[in-house]
């Protein structure tokens, strides 16, 4: 860090600063950086051809399309819902709220593999819960994109709401009641006072969300099956291609995912100093 | 009679907050709802903007019945205690918010918010944020938005209570002269007497969630209903089993008062100009006294003496309950 160096003494022993400074550089290189470092590596082992190489291949495109596609799908849904919920869990009292407060975190503590299964059981055309009655009326939901985009909702669901809950918590509803209080109605109130407090907040939870749902593979792959590589994302995609050897595409291929959640966090990053100053 | 509250009850679980409270706040004028914290002033500000509801009972503004009137259709201008400002609008925005929500004509607003802003001494700050603000512009910021609406009732809920001791005297004695520039209709919270006293002209005293007592400052200090109200108002100290407050206790070094009580001079303690000087009867009664140090310097009182003390003739006194 850059900091480091004109840092006040602090007390301490040196060494067990260094020690502990190591500890975390090494922990973070031999986890993190070095692991991505080899597939971009990897990637660009024979210049740009690679790259080149996987965008020429048609499935390559289509898989990319289709996992931009229900990842923005899923985190406009999870966007809408998201800023709702918080909405009411930090504004309203009613029972059952501690429950619907521990359910949120659900996404984040069961595995996707989970969530794909129980998806599947509820929206299958054949014995699912709803499925049968969707089909017969024209909408497929398991093996096709409507389930795809759930099972992606589903997964990053958590992630607008924990960053908007505690910004509306701390701006607390003064300036709500004020505005009410001036005459404004509910929509009034939320477009020009609540929703510019807590502007940064949704942003920073929306790319959270777009980076974790171009990177699902478990939940996805549960419900999008295997129907001829029509219903195969991204992720799903560098899987198929490793295990048939093609090696140098499931590097790309990985490498522009791993590449677009980079570029979502530096993003955020920008972000957030702009949050700091406000 | 501007604001009718009739009845109203509110309890916050098992707590009663406000008990059956009926009052008549006149049209025009600055009325005071004064008391200790959590006695329920706050609250029943709050139900007459519509922030909160009464569990029983029923508010009248301006002859309109509001009683079931969200706090948006009351046309009622309310300042928080901590400004509630907009933080990411300008000043002039701020000003301007309710304005725009009735959708007035853009140069109309311009006007209006400038005219306001000019009134509470803000117009250089016009395009600055909140943030860039202290306290006290905030607050005053707060009352033009609040004045913006042209609003029947103005409310103030304790609106100098998070400034600082200095700029909350600026404040109030400008709130006052304000008043009396637009005459609307001002209702302010607040536990601090003093305040009450120097700015209102009507207090009502609310305590315990019930209305000790209404009336001008002159009739609450010279009258008070109950001595909750005398204790609240100022200090009280007891001679002869008479309720007095420290600066009506005459003093002197020989028995000249008649129905004197003679005691010695436990303490004194000087303040500034004033001398408080603590008097143990030989009845065994403790009595405070005030005056002023040129007073003390003449009568050279000092502890240990023996003096004479009883009530000032003309002083308000209360019966001390026997039992």
């Amino acid at each position: 860090m850059a900091s480091a160096g004109v840092q006040a003494p602090r007390d301490g022993i040196p060494w067990v600063k260094w020690l502990m400074r190591l500890l975390v550089i090494g922990y973070l290189f031999f986890l993190v950086a070095w692991p991505t470092s080899l597939v971009a590596k990897n990637t660009f082992a024979n210049g740009f051809q690679g790259i080149s190489d996987a965008l020429d291949d048609p499935d390559v495109v289509h898989a990319l399309q289709l996992s931009g596609q229900v990842a923005v799908a899923a985190v406009l849904i999870n966007l809408l819902f998201g800023v709702g919920v918080s909405l009411l869990l930090v504004r309203f009292d009613f029972p059952g709220k501690r429950i619907l407060n521990a359910l949120i975190d659900v996404p984040l503590a069961v595995s996707p593999v989970v969530v794909g299964l129980a998806l599947v059981l509820v929206y299958n055309g054949r014995y699912g819960w709803f499925g049968p009655w969707l089909e017969d009326n024209g909408l497929q939901v398991v093996f096709a994109k409507p389930g795809m985009i759930m099972a992606t909702a589903f997964v990053a669901l958590p992630l607008v709401i924990r960053e908007v809950v505690p910004v509306l918590e701390e701006m607390g509803d003064d300036q709500e009641q004020a505005a009410r209080s001036l005459g404004a109605n509910a929509w009034q109130t939320f477009r020009r006072v609540t929703l510019p407090g807590i502007k940064w907040a949704i942003v920073y939870g929306v790319v959270l969300s777009l980076a974790r749902s171009l990177g699902e593979f478990g939940a996805v792959k549960v419900v999008a099956g295997n129907v001829g590589g029509e219903t195969t994302t991204a992720p799903v995609l560098v899987q198929q291609k490793y295990q048939n050897f093609q090696q140098e595409t499931a590097y790309s291929v990985a490498f522009m995912l791993a590449f677009a959640a980079v570029l979502c966090l530096i993003v955020v990053a920008l972000l957030r100093p702009k949050e700091a100053k406000k | 009679m501007s604001i009718e509250v009739r009845n109203v009850t509110k309890k916050f679980g098992d707590f009663v907050a406000l008990e059956d409270v009926t009052v008549s706040l006149p049209t025009g004028q600055l009325t005071a709802l004064l008391g200790p914290s959590g006695g329920g002033k706050s609250t029943l500000l709050r139900i007459i903007a519509g922030l909160d509801t009464a569990d029983e009972g029923t508010i009248n503004i301006e002859g309109t019945e509001a009683t079931h009137l969200p706090a948006r259709k009351r046309n009622v201008g309310f300042v928080f205690q901590h400004y509630a400002v907009f933080k990411h609008m300008t000043v002039a925005k701020n000003v301007a918010f309710g304005l725009e929500i009735r959708k007035r004509p853009k140069d109309e607003i311009a006007h209006r918010v400038d005219e306001l802003l000019r009134l509470v001494h803000l117009q250089q700050f016009a395009h600055r944020l909140p943030s860039q603000l202290s306290g006290g512009q905030r607050q005053r910021m707060a009352l033009a938005r609040a004045l913006a609406v042209e609003p029947k009732v103005l409310l103030l809920d304790e609106p100098f209570g998070a400034l600082d001791a200095k700029v909350r005297k600026e404040l109030r004695e400008w709130l006052r002269r304000l008043h009396d520039e637009v005459h609307v209709t001002t209702v302010f919270v607040t536990h601090d007497q003093e305040e009450a006293l120097e700015v209102s002209d009507e207090i009502v005293v609310i305590n315990e969630g019930r209305v000790e007592q209404i009336g001008s400052p002159d009739d609450l200090y010279d009258r008070p209903a109950n001595d909750f109200v005398m204790g609240f108002l100022g200090e009280v100290t007891t001679v002869n089993g008479h309720k007095v407050r420290p600066h009506d206790v005459d003093i002197s070094t020989t028995p000249i008062l008649a129905g004197a009580a003679q005691g010695t001079i436990s303490r004194i303690l000087r303040v500034g100009f004033q001398v408080r000087v603590n008097v143990l009867t030989d009845a065994g009664e403790e009595v405070a006294v005030e005056l002023t140090k040129s007073h003390a310097n003449a009568l050279e009182l000092d502890e240990g003496i023996t003096v004479w003390v009883s009530p000032t003739p003309g002083s308000v006194a209360r019966m001390e309950k026997v039992g």
